[in-house]
């Protein structure tokens, strides 16, 4: 039961991700973690990085939202920038919801679980133990994932010139400098719609009704389609 | 064969980047080689720690077992990242993903009872005073610690033994506290000088506990 070692496919998924981790916790991010069913594992990695086993590794601000109303609890936590960190399997609904979210509020996301994984490109890195067996989660293997994930992170730190921020290569689909954007938004209220560069006024006559929560595609101050409760990403 | 100068005709604009880029994957490739040892690791320190304590494990089991039958509760408890290792033992036992469940707590879970104790009485006494409260002579103290030495943890067990309660201690190191004291029934000592290693064996450990407890009632079951 996960006890063998590391594929090489999840070993450099968990080098990029401690690599982006460091980038953004350079760049100010908090790091928010959440595992609805298994929330000591939330607040594990909270507590590592807040305070280090290591005397003299930084003090990094990560926190463990718990409890009930997760979703709402990340939504008002969370800044563009952030990095929201999910301990869960990939069937949890708050956990999917808040991933589907995350592009519209500016957040990069890392999710850890075992069973079947969750859909390609659910989050931005998935550190995934594929034992179906619904007792991995208390054998030991995630904690030595974030254990891993902290360690590679201040590693990384020991290499200040890779920490600059990357500027996104030009996609086809979200390039603003390309004239064609098509941004996740999240409504907050009447015109009102949440993006990765704030809250915006959108027009949403194409897609009305809309209510608080809606997540949109919104294209040069309109929005364009209105994504059902599991299309996402 | 291209002309090596006018290929490069451009790369004065950017002198660092290729350089940059070179070192961003080479990082990568050192990161994940470290990560691939250091899982290696775990996994030798997880195997020879179930090894070396399978004996015990069955003999707390057995006894843990007798104690669940008579109507006995398991309270666990630790510090920092150990009191999240405790509570989700505590999880697993009361809330299992298979199987039945058992009356278990994590003397963390509730932050009014913790800071009330640990702002009047002292830090440690937080779980001590839980135990005066809640722990009786059919019941079971689980402490999850890397130095086996914590003021608090060697408190309660001092207050569980004295209360006729079944004690079980998880240290990492050579014991610490725990592998000498006479608070302590069963010692569960992970022998490495690292606090992750030695966390992430306590986990399976935890785990392979819990599951000898049930392989044992089951067995008292099936005698019924």
């Amino acid at each position: 039961m996960s006890a063998a070692g590391l594929t090489d496919d999840l070993s450099a998924d968990l080098a990029s991700a401690s690599l982006v981790l460091a980038r953004q916790f350079s760049e100010g991010a908090t790091l928010w973690c959440l595992a609805p069913s298994w929330e000591p594992h939330a607040q594990h990695v909270a507590v590592e990085f807040v305070h280090p086993v290591i005397v003299g590794k930084k003090a990094l601000p990560a926190v463990a939202l718990t409890g009930p109303g997760l979703v709402s609890a990340v939504r008002v936590s969370v800044r563009p920038g952030d990095v929201v960190l999910a301990v869960a399997s990939a069937d949890e609904p708050a956990v999917r919801s808040v991933m589907r979210r995350a592009p519209a509020w500016g957040v990069t996301t890392l999710w850890i679980g075992s069973g079947p994984r969750p859909t390609a490109g659910a989050a931005d890195h998935v550190l995934w133990l594929d034992d179906p067996d619904p007792r991995v989660p208390a054998t030991g293997g995630f904690v030595l994932l974030y254990h891993l994930l902290w360690e590679l992170t201040h590693v990384c730190f020991e290499h200040p010139g890779l920490l600059a921020p990357v500027v996104p290569e030009c996609a086809d689909d979200v390039c603003i400098t390309c004239g064609d954007e098509g941004r996740l938004g999240e409504v907050v209220g009447p015109g009102r719609v949440r993006t990765a560069d704030g809250v915006e006024s959108v027009g949403t006559m194409l897609v009305d009704p809309v209510v608080p929560g809606d997540l949109l595609l919104v294209h040069a101050g309109l929005a364009i389609t209105k994504l059902d409760e599991e299309a996402g990403r | 064969m291209t002309d090596p100068v006018r290929e490069e005709a451009t790369s004065f604009l950017y002198p660092f980047l290729e350089a940059e880029e070179r070192d961003q994957d080479s990082l990568l490739a050192d990161l994940a080689a470290s990560a691939r040892a250091k899982a290696k690791e775990s996994a030798e320190l997880r195997q020879s720690t179930l090894d070396a304590c399978a004996e015990l494990v069955e003999t707390a089991a057995a006894e843990m077992a007798r104690r669940f039958t008579a109507g006995g509760r398991l309270f666990a408890f630790g510090n920092g990242g150990s009191s999240t290792d405790a509570t989700t033992l505590a999880g697993l036992f009361a809330r299992p993903p298979l199987g039945d469940p058992l009356p278990a707590w994590s003397l963390t879970a509730d932050q009014a009872i913790l800071t009330a104790l640990g702002n009047d009485v002292g830090f440690e006494l937080v779980f001590a005073r839980q135990l005066i409260a809640r722990g009786g002579d059919t019941d079971i103290a689980v402490a999850m610690s890397t130095s086996g030495s914590s003021r608090d943890l060697t408190a309660a067990f001092r207050e569980a033994r004295q209360r006729g309660m079944y004690t079980i201690g998880f240290a990492g190191y050579d014991g610490g506290e725990f592998a000498d004291s006479k608070d302590v029934d069963v010692c569960f000592v992970v022998r490495s000088q690292s606090v992750h290693r030695v966390q992430e064996a306590q986990a399976l450990l935890g785990y392979r506990l819990w599951a000898a407890v049930h392989e044992h009632l089951d067995t008292k079951g099936d005698k019924r």
